[in-house]
């Protein structure tokens, strides 16, 4: 079953990518708007074999797992705060509903100020970015937790402590894992934009770069290989919580779907 | 020591008081075991939360030695979906006893309930019964001074629950621990409790002391004639349908 749904999968990517080199053949489109598949795989590989891309995917990709891992730790034990302390929730909650409505990207001229374009306001937007979800989702996932299950931690003598590390945690996991999920993918995309903006090295700077040497290919090139680094990264997070917690899985492809 | 003082709990239910409990003076000595029986809504499992101190009296008093520890056996299963049979029962012992002291509680515990060879499942994959019977494991596996159980044996077939009411007099037996077990089964109350505990909206309106040796059997004539008898008291000419019902089993 997984083997044919992954075949099914490819084929679909493969088809997308007939269509695109039809359409090229057929002189649909323009090689410069759109150049050829052909020619995207070759300036890939000019990229690998000069050693950029490796050297641009490998910065953005720190720079995501910095910044997300950041978040995690921030979002995980606020989270568990929040839900514990009605005060915490009556002071903090506002606060973080109104930073939770601004769109990081447009936080990215106040960030260039006080940050500068270095590493600090990267790390900055990917948590901007991806906090929420996690913190939400985790938040959702401890209000969920049947209060039956915690009677039973009642009974047998649970201490506080207890409580939340057998009970609530565990059973809130599976809404933090969704959470997770979806924060990976706006970290990602959202280093991709800060890249953009204001970087001089990274795969968004590899694009930005590109357009203005008006190199379409490595701009599609770059595309390609953030996409799939995206793909890739989610497949390996679910495989891994997978592994880890095997009562999750029906969540997971519910999740997915 | 287990006691109900004068113990009431009401609630509001859409601004309305429900008395669940209504003054309910109740002594549950040392080591015997009490079956309650009622019907449906009639504050069982509100009586047996009170003593499990899960719910506070709303008035009068619960008193439970602090040092006894407490099973319990709520009436649904209620695992934990994340841990597997094993594990679930294992889950009130962990941190509490060695990792051989507990592997021997959950591994007896398992067997008592005939669910070895299910240890390793989830308990999604388990049917309603057999939940039921590891919720049971896991109370037995802590070998507490207080057994409280909420209709433990509902959801199971009747030689399954034949074999279970065996098992649990024969823990009884072994350990004495304090017993309450509530039920909705007059038949299964004679069989298990030395006495009996009639209850009727929100009160305790009897207690009958069964005198007979165990195990018992459903066919002797003695429980036949306890079981009739509670249950035309239960009826009490109150509810046509449950009296026409009653008498055409005689
Ligand atoms: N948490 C609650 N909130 C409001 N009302 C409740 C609550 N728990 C119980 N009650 C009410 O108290 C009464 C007694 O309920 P209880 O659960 O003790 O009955 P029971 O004898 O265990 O019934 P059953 O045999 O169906 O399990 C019912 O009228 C019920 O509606
Ligand atoms: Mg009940």
């Amino acid at each position: 079953m997984p083997a044919r749904r992954f075949l099914a999968s490819t084929a679909v990517f493969a088809s997308v990518a007939m269509i695109w080199w039809l359409a090229g053949r057929a002189g649909w489109t323009n090689a410069y708007l759109l150049p050829a598949p052909s020619a995207v795989i070759a300036a890939l590989s000019d990229l690998a074999a000069s050693g950029a891309l490796l050297k641009h995917t490998l910065i953005s990709l720190q720079r995501v797992l910095l910044g997300f891992a950041l978040s995690v730790a921030l979002a995980l034990p606020l989270a568990v705060l929040l839900s514990a302390s009605r005060l915490a929730r009556s002071v903090l909650d506002p606060l973080l509903e109104f930073i939770r409505q601004i769109p990081p990207l447009a936080l990215i001229p106040l960030l260039i100020l006080w940050l500068g374009i270095g590493e600090a306001q990267k790390l900055g937007i990917i948590v901007l970015a991806s906090f929420f979800p996690v913190f939400l989702g985790f938040r959702g996932g401890i209000a969920g937790v049947d209060p039956k299950l915690i009677e039973v931690g009642h009974v047998a003598g649970l201490t506080r402590r207890e409580i939340l590390t057998r009970i609530i945690l565990p059973s809130a996991l599976p809404e933090l894992v969704v959470g997770l999920r979806i924060s990976l993918g706006y970290s990602w995309r959202a280093l991709v934009g800060a890249e953009l903006i204001a970087s001089s090295a990274g795969l968004g700077y590899m694009i930005i770069d590109a357009e203005n040497l008006a190199r379409t290919d490595i701009v599609l090139a770059g595309i390609l290989v953030i996409g799939a680094i995206g793909l890739l990264s989610d497949v390996v997070l679910r495989f891994t919580i997978g592994r880890a917690f095997p009562w999750l899985s029906a969540d997971l492809e519910a999740a997915h779907a | 020591m287990l006691e109900l003082i004068d113990a009431s709990r009401h609630y509001d239910v859409a601004g309305r008081a429900v008395r669940a409990l209504d003054g309910v003076r109740e002594l549950f000595p040392a080591g015997s075991i009490t079956a309650v029986v009622g019907r449906s809504g009639c504050g069982k499992t509100t009586l047996l939360r009170l003593l499990a101190g899960l719910t506070e009296p709303s008035s009068g008093e619960v008193r439970r030695a602090p040092s006894h520890s407490v099973g319990v056996v709520f009436q649904e299963a209620r695992l934990m979906p994340w841990l597997d049979v094993a594990a679930n029962v294992a889950f009130p012992l962990k941190g509490r006893l060695s990792d051989a002291d507990m592997a021997a509680h959950v591994d007896e515990a398992l067997a008592l309930v005939s669910l070895t060879e299910v240890r390793r499942a989830l308990p999604v994959q388990l049917s309603g019964g057999m939940a039921q019977r590891v919720a049971i494991a896991r109370a037995l596996a802590q070998q507490p001074d207080i057994l409280l159980l909420d209709e433990p044996f509902s959801a199971l077939d009747a030689f399954t629950r034949r074999s279970l009411q065996r098992v649990l007099i024969d823990i009884w037996r072994a350990r004495r621990p304090t017993v309450v077990l509530v039920t909705h089964d007059v038949e299964e109350a004679v069989l298990l409790g030395e006495s009996v505990v009639e209850m009727e909206a929100g009160h305790v309106v009897g207690r009958v002391t069964i005198d007979l040796p165990f195990p018992r059997e459903a066919t002797d004539p003695a429980v036949v004639d306890h079981r009739r008898s509670i249950l035309a008291r239960l009826v009490g000419g109150t509810d046509p349908v449950t009296q026409a019902i009653h008498s055409g089993r005689k």
